[in-house]
């Protein structure tokens, strides 16, 4: 019995915000039980006491008994969809009024920055405006991850399906990143296998996915270390893997590495950046474009990140949503 | 490309959007005409006929979609390509668009206002 609290209602009770006492797991559990009860207790009384009375009157307690609990199950459940939904939409909502304003703020430093271009000023205050940009910016991406996050939950990601380059984006992806591993003497090293075909995916979607692992990785290692992303061909998917000799994720967190907002304890003290998102919708993007996304860690040594996309094949080229 | 004398009309209901829109466009050569209104957007488009249209989705008396509708309509402002420039992003809402006869849509908090200027001349470079 234990092991399948374990397993199931553990987790049940997690995604659905209860106590395992309230999941509906448990509930069936403790249905099932009192029903056998009942008819045991049913049986020993029709055994021992020669009364029809009886009988009906224990035979119906079983069945008011199934019908309640039975009842405040379905109830249960209705109401725990309901509070997801609305948390769902709340959060849709809410990212959704935040990007009008967050709009405003960074083309107006992006005005400024323009405007100054032109005339002089003094650096403090043009690094004041960057400032202003860089972080309006890190704002733009926590709604977009929230979005994104509210979107997987009401089954409304969009996902394209159509070929996408994908060396192409992890050498833009590792472009991207030039600056800081400059300044932390993190070594990265692209090994691309052969030729590598075209994949079936959504190009933007990739990127995100591959920019996060990326991300993560460099987040995770100290300075000096070294990273290594691996393109290889295997039958009908192409996977990517990134390794790091970064600090690790401690074993008992390796079950909860693709929840929402998981962030490991041991990240590399400076980096405090991070949503925790960037892996929960990983995890759906590469799950809808039909492939996989895994791990392999020991704390102190790495980790090392895949994840598997199907190849393009030409009969199954079509675009989704045109090109914009 | 003579600049000076391209119209872009922004259709925008937040003002400090708008105007900030309007403000770097103007630095970018182009003349700009500024519209906080559906009904605005459609009148002034079809008197000064501009060269390009930033529309947002939501604005108040027509939303995006009307204006979209009715430019695409009349013969006078068919012609004229329109980009919708929203922080609308579902599926429904891009594919409506297309539908329409929107010529791109950009998510305004995935852009800056360079590439948003980088993207008009692109189409209008295609349309000469």
């Amino acid at each position: 019995m234990w092991f399948i609290n374990d397993l199931n209602l553990k987790k049940q009770a997690r995604d659905l915000g209860v106590k395992f006492w309230q999941t509906p797991g448990f509930l069936f559990i403790i249905l099932g039980f009192l029903t056998i009860v009942i008819m045991s207790a049913t049986y020993y009384i029709s055994r021992n006491y020669d009364s029809p009375e009886m009988l009906i009157t224990v035979e119906s307690l079983v069945v008011v008994l199934i019908l309640v609990v039975g009842n405040s199950v379905i109830s249960l459940v209705e109401q725990i969809i309901k509070l997801n939904r609305m948390k769902s939409e709340f959060v849709s909502v809410a990212s959704h009024q935040l990007r009008t304003p967050l709009s405003a703020i960074r083309w107006e430093a992006e005005l400024l920055l323009s405007k100054f271009r032109k005339e002089k000023i003094g650096s403090k205050q043009r690094q004041s405006i960057e400032n202003i940009n860089i972080l309006s910016g890190k704002m733009t991406r926590l709604v977009n991850d929230l979005l994104d996050v509210a979107r997987i939950d009401q089954g409304w990601l969009i996902i394209k399906k159509m070929p996408v380059n994908i060396v192409a984006i992890v050498e833009e992806s590792i472009a991207g990143i030039n600056a800081i591993i400059r300044i932390r003497h993190i070594e990265v090293i692209f090994k691309n296998e052969k030729k590598i075909p075209l994949v079936f995916g959504d190009p933007e979607k990739l990127r995100m996915v591959i920019e996060n692992l990326l991300n993560n990785s460099i987040k995770y290692t100290a300075n000096h270390g070294k990273i290594e992303i691996k393109l290889v061909k295997k039958s009908d998917f192409v996977i990517f893997s990134i390794k790091d000799n970064g600090v690790g994720i401690p074993a008992e967190q390796h079950s909860r590495v693709f929840d929402k907002f998981f962030r490991s304890d041991n990240v590399v003290k400076y980096q405090t950046e991070g949503t925790g998102l960037g892996l929960y919708i990983a995890k759906n993007i590469i799950e809808q474009l039909t492939g996989k996304i895994w791990f392999d860690s020991v704390e102190g040594l790495g980790s090392i990140f895949s994840f598997s996309v199907p190849v393009n094949r030409k009969n199954k080229q079509k675009k989704c949503l045109a090109d914009f | 490309m003579a600049m000076l004398m391209t119209k872009i009309l922004i259709a925008e209901d937040e003002p400090i959007l708008n105007k900030a829109l309007g403000e770097f466009l103007t630095e970018a050569g182009f003349t700009v005409l500024n519209a906080f209104d559906g009904e605005e957007a459609t009148e002034l488009a079809k008197a000064e006929k501009p060269d390009l249209i930033l529309l947002d989705i939501i604005l108040p008396k027509k939303d995006g979609y009307e204006v979209l509708d009715e430019l695409k309509g009349n013969e006078k402002t068919t012609k004229i390509p329109i980009i919708l420039l929203t922080n609308l992003e579902s599926a429904e809402n891009i594919q409506k668009a297309f539908d329409k006869g929107a010529t791109t849509y950009l998510v305004k908090s995935n852009y800056k206002l360079e590439d948003i200027v980088k993207k008009i001349k692109e189409i209008l470079g295609r349309d000469k």
